[in-house]
């Protein structure tokens, strides 16, 4: 069965627009697969965006912006890439990762545009049609996408990305520079701890539970499931419904 | 700006001359902008990186180019050259002599079907350094602006013999026009004048056969280069030599080609020793194996980031700078040259087998400044640069007319811009109090 | 007509262009006309053969006022050449240009599949569509316009900021000019003659001086440093302290052109100030008449092009030379060694200049910084290749050649104008090469060595670019910007928690807090990126023409809905 993705791009105004018509000006013939939305820098792509298109089923989503240095905006192009490195990490989480990429194309890169429109393409359709599909979307992975987004709007996981770049490139009010692995590894904690406490209000959401019936329905070890219930409770998030002999259930509030 | 007041005149379409016009623009002054060439873009459409941040040229470029374009307070002439000029500071009258360029500019939508039809192939195109033939009829660049195609007069066969006329029918918008005929158009009340008319490279007027160029299909000016390590160049950046389409893994960038020689030119052209570096990374990014191998007599980077330039070349791009003096260029069986050069550090004389040899040649006064310079009645240097005032480069030798660029003295970019703006700056000074 | 459009029933018009064959060779436009006026909020849809010919404009237009229509879309070329003529077409029918959207069926369909007829209709249907959805919730916007004082502060009376001053004076914009020091000058007070043309620099000074006086634009501060800026571009309140007294200005632009400092050498070859000095201090002596000695050597780079100061300092080299030549002309039996790594005379007049020097006797030997030179009491050994050996050169006057390096004070400037400095602590422009006198936030200009060292010419040209730069501004009674810019709606005032994180984003110093402690976007400054509100922690910050919602309507057209 000839299997045809569906692709939304999202190109910058002043780069990865221009190469896009560049290529057309030039008649570099590339597969029909992708619809672009215009941006005027790649610096607008807001998380949700990506996983909302993922949502309406696409099968991969490509984000294309200028060169680092070229960023018409200065900066912007730098912002797009640590918001899509986490959306990226969030991803794998439900096997997305390789659905979607960031990639680099200058206003004269015409011929490298409709190469990289051609290899996302293929790469695309190697993966298959996404297990969102707007017809037929697998429930189970649509919940964890669900998750995905929630945990991406955070306060702190927006805060921490929005941040990025002002904690490891310039020093603080104490003169201290925070090196990039550091941030990295913290980041990718609480990635995965925002993660899993979205699937906890998720499932929550349907009917109150306990951490042991949690553990179990989420894969996910009852003492970190427990110190999340913990954090979610001091967020106001959940609290006590009742307590069954020994064992509390929590209840989304 | 007052409706009477004076209007300026920006002779040369290249960066200094975009910048010079934008900002006159912008202050509210009336600019006519006359481009010798097709487009305005000059030698920086050409480039494919810039240094020292290695920004992409026509995206930083395309913005300005089209800001000029449909800024309210610039016309734009292209393919025109100024003939006479006239009257003195604050008052002058130019003549300008406007080619045909055999399209219809309002119709034109850049769809190229006229090319495509056109039977008359092999024409030279200059904006890829002569590298790529195109049709008759033509646009020098895909994002060239003004967006219009137009007809090389000299190659169409239907404005030599009055045959073909495919393009004609072939062009839906029935843009094509072989009634255009060349025209003089008379600009009066102009305040003030720009001279941003930039410069040529010498092997336009040399062959250089000393060095194997033209001669040897290895041995490449810096131009050229940039046109082959190009994205949207002849070879769309995938570089191969000349002459047998092998990828080169060993380059060797020659410094003060015809410059800083009693033999050439004494000057020194300013920008080669961080072109060349910058060229080199451009080829390093498309093949990590590539050996660079700069021979130059005096490193020059003195600007803003440009010392800190070199220093990533030697550390990350693997481009060796040999301080020496070069003898010869031979070349082997298989075409791959062979330089004999002097290394001044050791003082040994040394042989060095490269793929390719990239030559950094000198800048020399555009074409026409001669009588250019006979028009405008501005003098020109010994070098037969512009004649510029002591401490103000800005300043030519006729009151009210100012220049800016290369065209009074080799410079890079970043300088060509801060130029431009002092210049804008002297004539609005004229202009306002006017 | 659109005075209240957000009230009013969509009625969205849709214009299919054919392009002649180019997209209607390849696609059935009059069927996707038909299309479209299917989708929501369509009220008619036509298609066109040239929609960008007067005969296209005419029909857009008449199409407005016949249909009442409120949204345009024209589906054709792309909005990079065509959307600004569009948009001024229906600005004449009547409508906000800002209700116009733009779909690319020829060089992002037509064009690059042209092999695949079906699949470019398919695929222009869905860019339609998405083009509808968008269009549906475009709202009007105004230009932004703000008044703008046509007065200039210039920080720094050297003599880049002096020329600053005198041009902005001469076309008529009232420029105040601050100085430190207690006179006007900077480093054209110490220097003797001026390379390359040996003209004394007092006479330049003079002659500024005098310009300066003559000009009633001008009123010059010396004894002054600025001690607070407020406001942005076109509206700044500045207060400078002279001596002891606050002074008030209101100025529509600043320009920074504060100069740098010389590097002091320290201990480094055996610096003392006496028969080791600088440069500067060399020029003293000339200027004096003071100098007694007969064998000079100066030693380049000094300081300079090495682990801790990369850079070169660009100047040097030609100051070695002109003073040599001083030296050489005043008494022609002195002994003249230079030590150099590369000379750095680039261009046609420094290279004569360093030509004339070498033929008039002053030696110029090579040393590479991998050999050290060793300065003794007084000889200098270097190593020579070509002899293979060291060499002792006797000197009765060492001249150590330092680079300029940026002020101590420039950090703290740099906070109070909130633009940002390099590594090397010199200002930062917006762009090295396209902008290098503007700052990226606008309103501020930099010029001089200030930015990076230069010599006297580079100076003076870099102070006349940041007059006309300045003047782009101050010669307008108002500046208007696009509104396509980010703003914190009062409705979403709740929202936002004060955390700043859209301040650190911003690359334009567009967002900051006011005495309130709320978030104020300067429409002025804003270019519209929408970084701020794709970081916005509470997605409290809506950018203009490009918000959440038109973007996601566009998502969900194209996933079918």
């Amino acid at each position: 069965m000839n299997f045809e993705p569906n692709i939304l791009g999202f190109l910058c105004n002043w780069c990865s627009y221009a190469g896009a018509d560049l290529a057309g000006v030039s008649r570099m013939q590339y597969p029909t697969n992708i619809k672009v939305i215009r941006v005027m820098c790649s610096g607008r792509i807001d998380p949700k965006f990506i996983f909302q298109a993922l949502q309406v089923g696409a099968d991969g989503v490509i984000v294309m912006g200028c060169h680092p240095g070229d960023c018409h905006y200065l900066e912007g192009n730098y912002e797009a890439e640590n918001k899509f490195n986490m959306v990226q990490k969030l991803l794998k989480f439900i096997n997305f990762n390789n659905r979607v990429r960031l990639e680099w194309v200058s206003a004269s890169e015409g011929a490298r545009f409709a190469a990289v429109v051609e290899d996302f393409t293929n790469q695309i359709k190697q993966l298959g049609p996404s297990p969102l599909r707007r017809d037929n979307p697998d429930n189970n992975v649509l919940e964890k996408m669900k998750a995905i987004e929630a945990a991406a709007a955070t306060n702190r996981l927006r805060a921490l990305v929005g941040k990025q770049r002002n904690i490891t490139e310039q020093e603080n009010k104490y003169g201290e520079k925070i090196p990039e692995e550091q941030f990295i590894e913290l980041m990718d904690q609480a990635i995965k701890d925002e993660y899993e406490r979205n699937r906890i209000l998720l499932a929550l959401e349907k009917e109150s539970k306990s951490v042991k019936n949690l553990a179990a329905e989420l894969k996910i070890d009852p003492s970190v499931v427990l110190e999340h219930m913990l954090i979610l409770k001091a967020r106001i998030q959940v609290d006590f419904q009742e307590i069954i002999g020994n064992t509390p259930i929590f209840m989304r509030l | 700006m007052e409706e009477n007041s004076k209007n300026a005149l920006v002779i040369g379409g290249g960066i200094a001359g975009i910048q010079a016009a934008l900002d006159l623009a912008d202050i509210g002054i009336k600019v006519h902008l006359v481009e010798k060439k097709p487009c305005i873009g000059g030698k920086m459409a050409q480039l494919d990186k810039t240094f020292p941040t290695l920004d992409c040229s026509i995206c930083i470029l395309a913005p300005k180019l089209s800001e000029c374009y449909r800024h309210r307070n610039i016309t734009l002439y292209t393919l025109s050259e100024v003939q006479k000029v006239n009257g003195s500071n604050g008052n002058f009258s130019v003549e300008i002599l406007k080619h045909a360029r055999y399209v219809k500019e309002e119709e034109c939508t850049n769809c190229g079907d006229c090319a495509r039809i056109c039977p008359v192939r092999g024409v030279s195109n200059y904006f890829d350094a002569d590298l790529m033939t195109q049709a008759a009829v033509y646009i020098p660049f895909p994002s060239a602006v003004p967006p219009v195609y137009l007809v090389d007069r000299e190659m169409c066969v239907y404005l030599k013999y009055k045959i073909c006329g495919l393009c004609y029918e072939a062009c839906e918008r029935k843009a094509m026009d072989f009634t255009q005929k060349d025209e003089i158009i008379t600009l009066d009340n102009i305040g003030s004048i720009i001279v941003a008319t930039g410069y040529n490279l010498i092997e336009d007027i040399d062959p250089l056969k000393k060095y194997g160029y033209k001669r040897y299909k290895n041995v490449v000016t810096a131009l050229e280069f940039e046109r082959l390590i190009s994205a949207s160049g002849p070879q769309e950046g995938h570089l191969k030599r000349l002459s047998d389409g092998k990828e080169p893994t060993k380059i060797a960038f020659l410094q003060c080609i015809g410059s800083r020689t009693d033999r050439g030119q004494k000057y020194c052209s300013s920008i080669c020793c961080m072109y060349s570096t910058k060229e080199a990374m451009i080829a390093h990014e498309h093949n990590n194996e590539l050996e660079s191998y700069v021979f130059y007599i005096d490193m020059r980077a003195g600007g803003k980031g440009f010392q800190q330039f070199i220093n990533r070349g030697k550390n990350e791009y693997n481009i060796k700078y040999i301080k020496s003096k070069i003898a010869e260029i031979k070349i082997d069986d298989e075409e791959n040259p062979i330089i004999i050069y002097d290394e001044v550090n050791t003082s040994e004389i040394k042989q060095l087998k490269v793929d390719l040899v990239v030559l950094a040649t000198c800048i020399i006064p555009p074409e026409g400044i001669d009588s250019l310079a006979n028009v405008l009645g501005i003098e020109l240097n010994e070098y037969n640069f512009i004649k510029t005032k002591p401490f103000y480069p800005m300043e030519t030798s006729k009151e009210g007319i100012f220049t800016c660029g290369c065209v009074h003295e080799p410079m890079d970019i970043p300088r060509s811009v801060a130029e431009a703006s002092s210049a804008a700056a002297k004539v609005a000074e004229i202009i306002k109090e006017g | 007509m659109s005075e209240n459009v957000e009230e009013e029933p969509i009625r969205i018009g849709t214009f299919i262009c054919h392009c002649g064959s180019n997209i209607g060779g390849l696609i059935d436009c009059e069927k996707l006309a038909e299309y479209a006026s299917t989708l929501p909020n369509v009220a008619y849809s036509e298609h066109n053969l040239y929609t960008c010919s007067e005969t296209g404009l005419a029909a857009i237009r008449k199409a407005v006022e016949e249909q009442n229509l409120n949204r345009v879309i024209v589906a054709s070329c792309t909005p990079r050449t065509h959307e600004p003529l569009f948009r001024d077409c229906i600005q004449e029918a009547g409508l906000n240009p800002y209700l116009f959207n733009f779909v690319n069926i020829r060089d992002q369909c037509t064009w690059v599949h042209m092999k695949y007829p079906e699949e470019a209709y398919e695929k222009a249907k869905d860019l339609v569509r998405m083009g509808v959805a968008k269009a549906a919730r475009l709202e009007s916007l105004d230009k932004i316009i703000v008044n703008v004082n046509p007065s200039a502060l210039v920080i720094g009376g050297g003599v880049s900021g002096m020329n600053t001053a005198i041009s902005l004076g001469k076309q008529g914009f009232k420029t105040y000019l601050i100085e430190k020091e207690d006179e006007l000058g900077g480093r054209l007070k110490n220097l003797y003659k001026l390379f390359p043309y040996d003209q004394e620099a007092s006479l330049l000074l003079d002659e500024l001086k005098s310009k300066i006086e003559k000009n009633q634009n001008l009123t010059v501060y010396t004894s002054s440093k600025v001690k607070f800026i407020e406001g942005f571009i076109g509206n700044y309140e500045v207060e400078i302290e002279q001596n002891d007294n606050i002074i008030n200005l209101n100025v529509g632009a600043i320009i920074v052109a504060v100069g740098a400092s010389l590097f002091n050498p320290f201990d480094l070859f055996r610096y003392d100030g006496k028969t080791r000095i600088t440069q500067l201090e060399l020029e003293e002596l000339l200027k004096n008449n003071k100098l007694k000695a007969n064998n000079i050597v100066m030693i380049q780079c000094v300081g300079a092009r090495n682990e801790e100061r990369v850079y070169c300092s660009s100047v040097c080299c030609m100051t070695a030379l002109k003073n040599a030549l001083i030296i050489k002309e005043k008494n022609p039996n002195a002994q003249l060694t230079i030590l150099f790594r590369d000379l750095y005379t680039p261009g046609t007049i420094y290279e004569e200049y360093y030509r004339n020097a070498r033929e008039q006797g002053i030696l110029f030997i090579k040393y590479s910084p991998e050999q050290e030179l060793l300065v003794e009491e007084d000889t200098v050994k270097v190593f020579n290749e070509y002899l293979g050996e060291e060499i002792t050169i006797p000197y009765d006057l060492l001249v150590l050649s330092t680079p300029l390096v940026a002020n101590d004070d420039n950090k703290s400037l740099a906070q109070l104008l909130k633009v940002p400095l390099e590594e090397n602590k010199f200002f930062l422009e917006a762009h090295v090469k396209l902008r290098p006198i503007d700052f990226a936030t606008d309103g501020v200009y930099l010029c001089g060595s200030a930015k990076w060292p230069v010599d006297i010419t580079e100076s003076i040209t870099q102070g006349l670019a940041a007059a006309s730069r300045a003047s782009t501004i101050l010669s307008h009674e108002t500046i208007e910007v696009e509104g396509a810019t980010s703003f914190l709606p009062e409705y979403n005032r709740n929202l936002c928690s004060g955390c700043e994180v859209c301040i650190t984003v911003c690359p334009f110093k567009a967002i900051s807090k006011n005495e309130a402690d709320e978030i104020e976007i300067r429409q002025v400054l804003c270019k519209g990126c929408g970084v701020c509100g794709a970081t916005c922690t509470n997605q409290a910050i809506v950018i203009r023409h490009f918000t959440d919602e038109q973007i996601l309507s566009e998502i969900y057209a194209f996933g079918g809905k």
